[in-house]
């Protein structure tokens, strides 16, 4: 029995400990269900520093909750201790449109922030299915996504800073413009693991002129999702591009008839913009659907006439929680063009298991999302269900996808990151968790599989390219010195080094890695090695029509990376493979557009300066049309040596090998 | 207990109806009290798991789900916004019931208990209550404290601010001057009209005689609502049996319609047929009867109003009840009504269907959590700048006469009957 009273006269907030609080915060919308111990509801900041500290102090676990929409089980209470409620943290703290931010708490629920926007002009992009209840904290906490996170990107592309109280109850302040690695990446999507979120700077846009809805029917899944890759291809970017299967439309029309046709595939594509643009992207829609056979196109640009086209759509959820008591909303993620592989393959594993998933697509980014009825009640129809689901997820990693475009790790899938990273990759993983919260308190056994559980059946991960001779020769070097215990210094071609570097150790020059690795031209996404020259790249890709939204700057690409002139460059970072200091490779991120599973390693190293690991690969994301980019940036700011930049190197570099010179150069 | 329900998805068992709820969380915030205390026992979903997990028998003390279940409204808009539309309401009374938490305060249980096994009583208490409340003796009793010391904050408050008690009762005043008798329409008298606002019920029969000539005034005992929320389902069961067999006697032509001022009422008269999934022949009866049932507000036609600029001046915005909006999905019908009859004067209020915090006797249960949504009902008001609200259910009429009069006097709140009567061309 833990004695909670030290706590509940610290709180201006509320603690709870009776058997009917500690069942209801005991689950949430997945199926996992745990006690904790107690509940605080937390009406400060402050509530929150002093609840994790009394926590730290007694090495009593501790969990965060927004809403609890949750769909893998993030913000069940495994080990007990206490729930931490941010529900009431509700207010907007400011809106400013001229720097186009709004700052708020994490209870603030995300359809609230939208009705404070939308009369000013403007609106925050993410907008997971449950937007009208869950709070933007989860919405971090998860990474969460949404159709419009086609065009914009998941959460993490509108999190300018946050205030995060860390597992041993300090409070800190990161902010993307912050010298050094983006900590304010890394702690979105780390699920509760790191810390608790008590207030967050968030990216606002204008809303656009116009939206035009266009409901397009198909005679297959096939020529649906090649009408999406053409699309893209085509340079369009929809803001929204769902795709519903012949099952999802079916049950929608039975329990709501709205009229959609009858196919075997639905496309619901938005595009925005001036009437002008509209205009154009509209026609050039139109053809690709004509061309592809869809006869039946429907357009709407009125609110209420778009909101008609919308509502089947908006019913699929319903439509099939009517049928029977529970809904497994599985999340998996693979290449755009290989969405009529998986269509295939789910409705294999279906018959499989018996069971009956209707698909549900943003098909845009090749996030999938099986939702297959049944009955928790009955153990046997459940343990079909989640064992269909877990073979859905396997298969999107074959695919050389993602478990979780969108909804997290949680419990449900921490198995599965054993399918999708090596034992390396998780142990830098475990290692970051660790240098954050050495006790292991914040939201504990989520995210990894658990020491010593067994990994599920199968390494499937597709095999990545061979490396060359010369990463091969460069990662043993590095070895070697790390073997010794030997400082390194590590640069590309020294553009933003000081003329006569003196590195502590041997200097090492990543230029010897300068190959493209892969184009994926169904995919629009390169890796290269982080020696190729910047203006190198770019030439090459537009040479085949292609373009990669990254400065035009001098150096080399990891240089332009690990230096991060450019915030926005951010956003075209899908995946890196990098190789530790202690000489382990690890990869991290996804190599496909939508992929929220993992710390997000790839996002946190850049504005790292080489300080934290040796960028061997980078797999990026690309465009079909010209961005518009500024070209000339000063040179910034290098990292500034601190407590928390500390616990980072001993995650990827205990002995302080690496490019110390840096930080002995650091002009803090 | 009921046992079984009649869900939006057909006949359920209690336990098949709560399992319903996947725990996605999509009502938390349509619910008045999560969105106010931010706590998950108080969610429609935290609610439906704890009844759940009542009958699956998995709670070690029950009692601790005892708050839970009294500070729920029963306002339903959980089950509107709800998937499946799991109907947490009745859900609720099933786990009272199951507790045995007859009632949240002795008050209505007492009511509930006079209202069926000693009407004239009951009626008689209330005439001389008003009586009290109109010579200020109330308000002397409340200075005294001993309101409060019976734990009755709410009725003290309500004492020192309701002076204005009718002082005569609906049915003695058609008693002393009978209106004309036809068959068009059976008027159901709720007890909320008949014994404290008379001069609702007056409007309503002016109005009805207006829109549809001659009809009945149906010697109606109570709907029993108050023992199906309050009190035990036998006494519910037992008012309904009358009420049906009352109207069979009156044998009114098959195109007449059971009319109904009090929201509440028309909306569990028309759930009469949930009382009996067990006894066949009842269940017949109770259908026929609950088809034949409406709201005030659905007996008023637009196109049949005479348009101008409505009754009194300024803002007119309406304030759903629950049991109209969420009970009965009636939204649509009476704003078409006052749109009607006076134009742009009607607005609509912000979360116009948001519970007021009346809630029948969850003002006396749950004081403090009321007043919050009395306040918060309030500013939505005075946004509008309103100046006239209409309501359509007794609990809110008192409950926002007591709120306006505090916070708002601006405004004041009339009864939808009121405010048409009133906007009618002046009849004889």
């Amino acid at each position: 029995m833990i004695e909670f009273h030290t706590l509940r006269e610290r709180l201006r907030g509320e603690l709870y400990t009776g058997e009917a609080e500690l069942l209801t915060y005991a689950y949430d919308a997945a199926l996992d269900r745990s006690r904790p111990d107690a509940v605080v509801v937390a009406r400060s900041a402050e509530d929150v520093r002093r609840t994790v500290a009394w926590c730290a102090e007694r090495k009593v676990p501790f969990v965060a909750r927004g809403a609890g929409t949750n769909l893998s089980g993030g913000c069940v209470p495994l080990r007990g201790g206490v729930v931490v409620s941010l529900a009431k943290l509700d207010k907007i703290v400011s809106i400013d449109t001229e720097k186009r931010e709004a700052v708020v708490e994490p209870g603030v629920v995300n359809l609230h922030l939208q009705n404070a926007l939308a009369p000013l002009g403007f609106f925050y992009a993410p907008d997971p299915a449950s937007f009208k209840v869950c709070t933007l904290g989860g919405n971090i906490g998860e990474n969460a996504g949404g159709p419009r996170c086609l065009k914009y990107g998941t959460t993490t592309h509108h999190i300018l800073g946050l205030d995060v109280v860390l597992p041993d109850g300090s409070l800190e302040r990161f902010s993307l413009e912050d010298r050094g690695p983006q900590l304010a990446s890394l702690i979105t999507g780390a699920e509760g693991t790191l810390g608790i979120v008590t207030r967050a700077r968030v990216k606002i846009l204008p809303l656009p002129e116009s939206i035009t809805t266009i409901l397009a029917s198909f005679d297959s899944i096939d020529a649906a999702m090649g009408c999406v890759s053409d699309m893209i291809a085509a340079g369009v970017v929809p803001r929204v591009l769902e795709a519903m299967d012949r099952m999802t439309i079916d049950s929608i029309e039975a329990y709501l008839p709205c009229g959609l046709p009858s196919a075997e595939a639905v496309l619901l594509i938005e595009v925005e913009g001036s009437k002008r643009q509209i205009e154009r992207e509209l026609e050039k829609v139109s053809k690709l659907c004509e061309a592809r056979g869809s006869g039946d196109l429907r357009l709407a640009t009125d609110p209420a006439k778009r909101e008609k086209l919308w509502e089947g759509r908006r019913s699929a959820y319903a439509a099939l929680a009517r049928l029977a008591p529970n809904v497994l909303v599985e999340d998996g993620v693979v290449p755009r063009d290989k969405l009529p592989e998986a269509a295939r393959r789910i409705k294999e594993i279906a018959k499989r298991h018996s069971i009956e998933p209707a698909l549900l697509f943003h098909a845009g980014d090749g996030n999938l999302h099986p939702n297959v009825i049944f009955d928790e009640r009955d153990a046997e129809w459940t343990r079909r269900v989640k064992a269909g689901g877990f073979e859905i997820l396997k298969m999107c990693v074959e695919l050389g996808g993602s478990i979780s475009g969108e909804h997290g790790i949680g419990i449900d899938k921490r198995r599965a990151m054993a399918w999708l990273f090596s034992e390396e990759t998780l142990a830098l993983f475990r290692r970051i968790k660790r240098a954050f919260d050495p006790r292991d308190l914040a939201n504990p056994d989520k995210l990894f599989p658990l020491e010593g559980e067994p990994p599920p059946e199968g390494l499937i991960r597709p095999a990545p390219p061979a490396p060359s001779d010369a990463q091969n020769a460069f990662v043993e070097r590095v070895r070697e010195k790390a073997a010794r215990g030997e400082a390194l210094t590590v640069i590309g071609s020294g553009t933003k080094c000081p003329k006569n570097l003196r590195g502590r150790g041997e200097v090492l020059s990543t230029k010897v890695l300068d190959r493209i690795v892969a184009l994926d031209r169904g995919n629009f996404i390169v890796t290269v090695e982080s020696g190729v020259a910047v203006r190198a790249l770019k030439a090459e890709l537009e040479a085949e029509g292609f373009f990669v939204p990254i400065p035009l700057t001098l150096g080399t690409v990891g240089g332009l990376l690990a230096t991060c002139p450019w915030l926005p460059l951010r956003e075209a970072v899908l995946a890196m493979k990098l190789l530790l200091p202690t000489g382990e490779v690890v990869e991290v991120g996804s190599k496909v557009v939508k992929s929220v599973a993992g710390y997000d390693v790839a996002k946190l190293l850049l504005g790292s300066w080489g300080t934290l690991a040796i960028i061997l690969e980078v797999t990026l994301k690309l465009l079909a049309a010209r961005p518009d980019i500024p070209n000339e940036f000063p040179i910034p700011p290098k990292p500034t040596p601190g407590p928390v930049f500390a616990r980072l190197q001993n995650a990827f570099d205990p002995h302080r090998l690496l490019n110390g010179w840096i930080l002995e150069d650091s002009d803090a | 207990m009921l046992d079984r329900l009649l869900t939006d998805l057909g006949e359920r068992s209690g336990y098949d109806a709560a399992s319903q709820c996947s725990r996605c969380g999509y009502c938390e915030q349509a619910c008045p009290t999560y969105v106010a205390t931010g706590r998950e026992t108080h969610s429609p979903r935290g609610r439906n798991q704890l009844v759940r997990l009542l009958i699956e028998g998995k709670i070690e003390d029950p009692g601790s789900a005892f708050e839970a279940l009294s500070s729920c409204l029963l306002c339903g808009a959980c089950t509107t916004v709800c998937p499946a539309h799991v109907p947490t309401a009745d859900l609720v009374l099933e786990g009272r019931r199951f507790l045995r938490l007859d009632s949240p305060h002795w008050i209505p249980r007492l009511a509930s208990k006079l209202l069926v096994e000693n009407p004239p009583l009951f009626r008689s208490f209330v005439r001389w209550g008003n009586r009290m409340i109109r010579w200020g003796v109330a308000g002397l009793v409340a200075k005294t404290g001993i309101l409060n010391f019976l734990g009755l904050g709410a009725l003290e408050q309500a004492a020192a601010q309701l002076d204005t008690a009718p002082d005569s009762l609906l049915r003695d005043r058609l008693a002393a001057s009978p209106p004309p008798r036809g068959d068009a329409w059976g008027y159901f008298t709720a007890c909320g009209t008949d014994l404290l606002f008379p001069e609702v019920g007056e409007a309503s029969l002016r109005v009805l005689h207006f829109t549809r000539g001659a009809g009945k005034i149906l010697e109606n005992p109570c709907c029993g609502l108050l023992s199906f929320n309050y009190g035990s389902l036998d006494d519910a069961r037992a008012l309904a049996r009358r009420n049906i067999e009352r109207f069979e006697a009156e044998t009114l032509p098959e195109d007449s319609p059971v009319v109904v001022d009090c929201s509440s009422c028309a909306a569990f008269l028309k759930s009469y047929p949930q009382l009996f999934l067990g006894e066949p022949e009842w269940r017949i009866r109770a259908e026929r009867y609950a088809s034949r049932v409406l709201d005030f507000a659905q007996t008023l036609d637009p196109e049949a109003l005479p348009g101008g600029a409505g009754a009194g001046n300024g803002v007119v915005v309406i304030h759903d009840a629950c049991r109209a909006r969420h009970g009965q999905g009636v939204v649509s019908e009476p704003r078409a009504a006052v749109r009607a009859l006076a134009g742009d004067r009607c607005r609509e209020l912000e979360k116009a269907g948001d519970c007021c915090g009346g809630a029948g006797a969850f003002a006396f249960a749950h004081p403090e959590l009321s007043d919050e949504l009395l306040r918060s009902k309030i500013a939505s008001i005075a946004d509008a700048q309103a100046r006239t609200v209409l309501a359509s259910s007794t609990s809110c009429l008192l409950q926002l006469v007591r709120g306006l009069k505090v916070y708002y006097p601006d405004c004041r709140v009339v009864h939808l009957s009121q405010w048409v009567d009133e906007s009618l061309p002046k009849r004889t």
